[in-house]
């Protein structure tokens, strides 16, 4: 039983896929019936339209996502209609998406339902607190593609990061792109005092000088950054990204003189390349993050979505070496019994 | 009119809205197409409404009452398609039965919490306990909604083999079937629940509108209790004592700065209002705007006594921003809605507030476009307020003069920032034919170049 006690120290989880097809449903069907046998009360939300019954980009039959009795969940109306579990209506939201308005249930008989969510990180966040309400011990956040917000700290408590050959059919290549990620998940934290200076700024990049102080460099946009010239390391060589972190952002700082570290608010304002990435630590710069996410596991889907199957024990240790830590190849799990 | 064109129209009364703290959005909809009231009956049973809803808001011996009456509106859903649905004789599906019992336990919540406020005939809400039983067959007393197994006989024992299958990953195709009977049972029954509910649509739609209405009364009554506002009488004249316009005082607060209200009052046909530049004559005609759009809005008043005098309307000309927007010169745009106004006048009793009629025009032809208009508008029976820097208009009409700059009325030095507390805004009859002549003394204080000053006031000499 991987992983799954873990997830009980806290009280919100993401699930994250490096790219779509890794796995993510079957990890989440995974841990929803482990928890379901250890009788934990979860409540089970999504971020942007997904667990289609046909994956839209490949259209490959992808499972649904089992929910137990007494599991609260949140999907559009469409989707809740079209429910195979037998559930009660606790709420409905007032804000309606194209689906129709939210609508919050509670599972009495399980069976099969396709979530879809609200696309902002603000309606999660109340999401988690009302699912606490409800009686909760845990509130389990399914992503879409190429999202990472909701895995930011200030959103989900806890994530499992799912990897598979989707990502890549090499398995240096995947190894490579897995790890880079695993690399800005756990990129350093900053000391707590300078957190608290920084995590009120809301936009802009600013510097911290060596006596902690922080100065506004006048900044609103990465593009005008350029213009300041050798001025941007007037209070030294410490500055802070409130926003995303982009390719142009790090290219500029990469030609600066070494030894740059770059505080961003968390791994997921990173968005710029692992080669500019790659580049600018290569230069002799750093970076850190504000508060950095708890990893519970990394899993492996080892079939691609053309049908390719990659080796799923030599992947998964290429891949646990490099990352320094177990990764399951969930169906394997299932297969052998998951413990149950 | 309605509430959300007046807004379009007017920046102060737009904030004025804007600060109404409204908790569903079913009660901004009423709000917002509640109409500029002209009927005096109407509006004096309006005001009642609201002085019992603030009656209700202060007391402190029901303020759990109020805070659960303020509760059910936060959860109040404007399911208007819902119940339109309903009386197309759509069949309802289980999310929007879920509504319906909902509107049906908050309106129970609601009238529970009205009649311990003392607001049952105030706030009279339908009796929809019938609604409430058909959706909760099971008594549970909650909001939660599906479709019970006391629905349909073949439910319980459906369901039952359902949840061992599902339990015991039982045969696929046999949880298929049972799915689907499951689901033509859930139909058959979400039809049925519609059509008994139909009869009951009229009186789901009244609760609706009535739980909107009371969103809109009580964040009447809780501005009104903020900003102390005043329950104006109607009368045949308007006046104000200690009028303020929320707008700029709020704003003047927010810069440290002082705010004058200031008494006035009106009798049908024209006023002209005369003072120095920076004398608060144009705050003065908005201040009377939106006094009297509260006012026939069902609200209360800005000031600490107020008779207002009921208008079929208000029309305004006070030159802003706007209008060059527009792309109309400032003249042109003057001159199109003062003819407005008399065409209008000539049938219709109205609220006229003229800012400064004809100052982008030669003096000569200005001077005599104002007494026209003096001449027409005092020849109809609106209220009509009129500032103006010109002298000798020779017409025998009502003058108010602001007082204006008093060097010694403030013990600070004298200097641009501080300017406004050397001025009282308060007005004075005047039954002198000329205008104050403070515009060069003004110009000093404010720092402009002192050639300007010098070489004008030297053309005043000659």
């Amino acid at each position: 039983m991987p992983f799954v006690k873990d997830i009980l120290q806290h009280k919100s989880l993401s699930i994250v896929g490096l790219e779509k097809n890794t796995g993510k449903t079957v990890c989440l069907n995974y841990i929803l019936r482990r928890l379901n046998a250890l009788g934990v009360g979860v409540g089970v939300t999504s971020i942007g339209v997904d667990g289609e019954q046909v994956d839209a980009v490949f259209a490959t039959a992808k499972p649904e996502i089992t929910l137990y009795g007494g599991t609260h969940f949140i999907t559009s109306e469409k989707h809740y209609l079209q429910r195979q579990a037998v559930s009660e209506i606790v709420a409905v939201d007032s804000r309606r998406t194209s689906l129709g308005p939210l609508v919050t249930a509670r599972v009495l008989i399980g069976g099969k339902v396709l979530l879809s969510g609200a696309a902002t990180t603000g309606v999660l966040r109340e999401q988690i607190k009302a699912f606490e309400a409800l009686g909760a011990d845990l509130t389990i956040v399914d992503g879409a593609l190429s999202r990472l917000s909701l895995a930011s700290p200030t959103v989900t408590e806890a994530m499992i990061l799912a990897t598979g050959a989707a990502v890549s059919a090499n398995v240096k290549q995947l190894v490579s792109r897995t790890r880079h990620l695993h690399r800005l998940i756990n990129l350093e934290e900053v000391a707590p005092a300078l957190r608290q200076r920084l995590s009120p700024i809301g936009s802009g990049i600013w510097a911290v000088g060596d006596d902690g102080e922080v100065h506004d460099l006048g900044i609103q946009s990465v593009f005008l950054i350029d213009s300041l010239g050798d001025d941007l390391l007037r209070h030294g060589k410490t500055l802070f990204a409130a926003g995303a972190v982009s390719d142009r952002l790090l290219k500029t700082l990469t030609r600066k003189e070494h030894g740059i570290t770059l505080i961003v608010s968390d791994f997921t304002k990173i968005f710029a390349t692992q080669e500019a990435y790659a580049d600018f630590v290569r230069h002799g710069h750093r970076m850190q993050v504000l508060q950095r996410s708890k990893l519970i596991a990394v899993t492996l889907n080892p079939t691609s979505p053309q049908g390719f199957v990659l080796d799923s024990k030599s992947t998964c240790d290429a891949l646990s070496e490099a990352l320094q830590m177990p990764v399951y190849d969930v169906v394997k799990i299932e297969e052998a019994g998951g413990g149950s | 009119m309605k509430i959300k064109e007046l807004i379009k129209q007017d920046a102060g009364f737009q904030y004025i809205i804007d600060s109404l703290e409204l908790m569903s959005s079913a009660g901004r909809r009423v709000l917002l197409n509640s109409a500029f009231c002209t009927d005096a009956a109407e509006l004096e049973h309006e005001w009642d409404n609201l002085q019992e809803a603030i009656r209700a808001t202060g007391d402190t011996e029901t303020r759990r009452q109020y805070t659960d009456l303020r509760h059910c509106l936060m959860q109040l859903h404007d399911l208007q398609g819902t119940l339109a649905s309903l009386a197309a004789r759509t069949p309802l599906n289980e999310v929007e039965l879920f509504e319906v019992k909902n509107l049906s336990l908050l309106t129970r919540q609601a009238r529970r919490a009205t009649a311990a406020l003392g607001l049952a005939c105030t706030l009279p809400l339908p009796d929809l306990d019938e609604v409430f039983a058909l959706l909760d067959p099971d008594s549970t007393g909650m909001a939660n909604f599906y479709i019970y197994d006391s629905y349909d006989n073949r439910l319980p024992a459906l369901r039952r083999e359902l949840k061992a299958l599902q339990e015991h990953d039982g045969d696929p195709s046999r949880i298929a079937a049972l799915l689907s009977e499951q689901s033509e049972i859930q139909s058959r029954v979400c039809t049925e629940l519609s059509d008994r509910l139909l009869p009951r649509t009229a009186d789901l739609t009244e609760a609706l509108n009535r739980l909107a209405y009371a969103d809109s009364l009580l964040a009447r009554a809780e501005l009104a209790i903020r900003w102390h506002l005043t329950r104006p009488t109607l009368g045949d004249t308007t006046s104000y004592r200690s009028l303020w316009n929320p707008r700029l005082r709020h704003r003047n607060e927010e810069l440290g700065m002082r705010y004058q209200p200031v008494d006035i009052s009106l009798e049908p046909g024209v006023c002209l209002v005369t003072g120095a530049n920076m004398a608060g004559k144009t705050v003065l005609l908005k201040s009377l705007g939106s006094a009297q759009l509260m006012a026939q809005c069902g609200m209360f008043v800005p000031a600490e006594e107020a008779t207002v005098r009921l208008a079929e309307g208000i029309m305004t000309s006070i030159g802003d921003e706007q209008d060059e927007m527009n792309g109309l010169s400032s003249y042109a745009s003057e001159i199109t809605k003062i003819s407005n106004i008399i065409g209008t006048c000539r049938e219709r009793n109205m609220l006229v507030l003229i800012d400064e009629p004809a100052r982008t025009t030669n003096p000569v032809e200005g001077k005599a476009l104002v007494q026209a208009i003096i001449g027409l508008l005092q020849q109809c029976g609106s209220t009509t307020l009129i500032t103006t820097h010109y002298s000798q208009l020779g017409s025998n009409c009502r003058r108010l003069r602001v007082r204006g700059f008093v060097e010694d009325l403030a013990d600070v030095p004298l200097t641009p920032q501080s300017i406004n507390r050397f001025i009282d805004y308060s007005l004075t009859e005047d039954s002198s034919e000329e205008v104050p002549h403070e515009a060069l003394r003004i110009a000093a204080i404010l720092g402009c170049d002192e050639r300007l000053i010098s070489l004008a006031q030297e053309n005043m000499n000659q």
